[in-house]
């Protein structure tokens, strides 16, 4: 069985983990006008867990994840990372966002030595930190250019290196690959993985992909329409290391009926939401 | 059989060749313009068509610009005059970019000095500010001191604006990034905020140059006795309308190169600038 409906937030699992997220909701705006973006969220990730959040569109996911990185303060509820209360954006949660969120006035190496020189390094460790991680991403040669002049994936790369250059123990990412084509797409998902089993960070992912989520998270969570809140949560193992074609088997379409079908629902119960006057 | 895609782009020139005939069809607008000119006034080939009174030949003009170049207009060089409007213009842009960007990026920051600085400016924006010249006459006399505060009247807000604005239109992912990845407040503003509002700074500088050099002729019309403005009106009252070309063409010269200027800058220093 690869994919295995779990309790997330269940004392265990909460007793071992390493982020929590303990009834946190949102709501946006005040009094009759405020407009409800989150029910109470538990979640627990253990560390060197690698988490995918997959829902309908408006469903708070990114809210979910804003909160988690201190950009939003939840309307009740607490996050924690390692027992201590999130308030605001800080080193140890690495945030990589879908796009424009690259210093284009920088160069590839000053976007990726940003953090380690916010961090007090002296520059030449800065930049030697950036040739590092500009490997590490696959764009050696590229350190001189500007955004500007790279491809949406190399950006995204670039993206990763500014994150992961501060070697923050959680990373946040905030559907990072939604505007990239197939066979990018594809291709970073790997490197992504890679990067996530050789260095055993904590990922939390947000994607609208259920085939992204069931390649590379350890789990997956399914949240309803807005106001959203955790409709499923599975345990799952379909990552292509072990077998490239893991997306040709029964077992893989199977569990991707079951998130089909949970999603189908929700996106029908967004869509008409949408479309109330 | 070749299909449509292929037939239409062979009929499409190179881009390289588009650009080329454009940049020749440009010059030769300006030659065009000129032969008018030439044709009009005959140029001592042929009798002129219009006055010399009204409409000079080119060659007068010419002739009297190295003359002005060379013995001045009414007690002072042509250079002179060149060089007090610059500077007259200049002390006043140099003022607005030292007071007038710092000011704007606070409004653009704190929404407390926002709410102080913005009604008095925007309120006072739409009025012209040549029509407060007497009164700034009044104020502080007929020296240098009035005819700078007229043309910054008129360039601080464009500019104070403009620099508001361009901070105030920096996506707020750019500064969550900076957050999450420890950056504090000072770090911030002069790694993230100031150089993300530089493109927007650079287009006002680059609107209000334009202003300025207009404001300029204004700002000489009354109580002074040199300036290019100045040359030009006070021809204009002796019907010396080559002199007034002259003076003409030297201020076009001048917001010319100083729009040019402005670009070449733009592109070097903020060439990220519209790219994402």
């Amino acid at each position: 069985m690869m994919l295995q409906s779990v309790a997330l937030a269940a004392p265990p699992r909460r007793a071992a983990a390493k982020l929590i997220v303990d009834g946190v909701s949102k709501r946006f705006g005040a009094g009759k006008d405020a407009v409800p973006a989150l029910q109470p969220i538990d979640l627990a990730v253990g560390a060197g867990e690698f988490l995918s959040i997959v829902g309908p569109s408006g469903c708070g996911k990114s809210t979910l994840l804003n909160i988690v990185a201190g950009f939003e303060t939840p309307s009740a509820g607490l996050a924690l990372l390692d027992g201590n209360l999130i308030t605001a954006p800080g080193p140890e949660r690495g945030v990589v966002f879908q796009q424009g969120a690259l210093f284009t006035w920088m160069s590839v190496e000053e976007n990726i030595a940003f953090g380690p020189r916010a961090l007090g390094r002296s520059a030449a460790e800065a930049r030697d930190i950036a040739g590092r991680y500009v490997e590490l991403v696959g764009l050696g040669g590229f350190g001189k250019r500007y955004p500007y002049e790279l491809s949406g994936g190399m950006q995204q790369r670039v993206g990763i290196a500014r994150a992961l250059a501060n070697e923050p123990e959680v990373l946040l990412m905030d559907e990072p690959f939604a505007a990239l084509d197939q066979q990018t797409r594809e291709l970073l998902q790997e490197e992504i993985r890679a990067i996530w089993r050789r260095t055993a960070k904590t990922i939390l992912w947000v994607t609208h992909s259920i085939e992204e989520a069931l390649f590379l998270a350890t789990h997956v969570v399914v949240m309803t329409a807005r106001p959203g809140r955790i409709k499923a949560a599975f345990a799952c193992g379909f990552s292509r290391e072990s077998d490239p074609l893991i997306g040709t088997t029964p077992a893989f379409a199977e569990a991707k009926r079951t998130i089909v079908g949970l999603l189908r629902q929700e996106s029908l119960e967004a869509q008409r939401q949408e479309t109330r006057v | 059989m070749a299909d449509v895609a292929d037939m239409i782009t062979e009929d499409l020139p190179p881009a390289r060749r588009t650009a080329r005939r454009d940049r020749w069809l440009g010059l030769a607008s300006f030659a065009a313009m000129l032969g008018v000119w030439f044709a009009l006034t005959g140029s001592g080939l042929w009798p002129p068509l219009v006055q010399p009174a009204f409409l000079p030949s080119p060659l007068t003009v010419a002739k009297t610009f190295v003359k002005l170049a060379n013995t001045g207009y009414q007690g002072h060089t042509l250079a002179h005059h060149f060089l007090v409007s610059l500077m007259r213009f200049g002390i006043a842009f140099a003022f607005c970019v030292v007071v007038g960007v710092p000011v704007g990026l606070l409004m653009g920051m704190h929404s407390g000095v926002r709410a102080a600085l913005d009604p008095p400016i925007e309120t006072t924006r739409p009025i012209p500010k040549l029509a407060l010249l007497p009164l700034f006459i009044i104020w502080f006399g007929i020296g240098e001191l009035s005819k700078t505060i007229v043309i910054i009247a008129a360039l601080f807000p464009l500019i104070s604006i403009s620099a508001m604005q361009a901070v105030r239109s920096v996506s707020v992912r750019k500064i969550q990034a900076a957050q999450s990845l420890g950056a504090n407040r000072a770090t911030i503003f002069r790694r993230v905020l100031l150089p993300a509002s530089l493109p927007g700074i650079f287009t006002g500088l680059r609107v209000s140059v334009g202003i300025g050099v207009t404001m300029l002729v204004g700002a000489e019309m009354v109580a002074t006795s040199d300036g290019i403005a100045w040359m030009a009106l006070t021809a204009a009252d002796f019907v010396q309308t080559d002199v007034v070309l002259v003076g003409v063409l030297v201020m076009a010269a001048l917001g010319y190169s100083l729009d040019q200027l402005f670009r070449a800058l733009e592109r070097r220093v903020v060439h990220w600038a519209g790219r994402e």
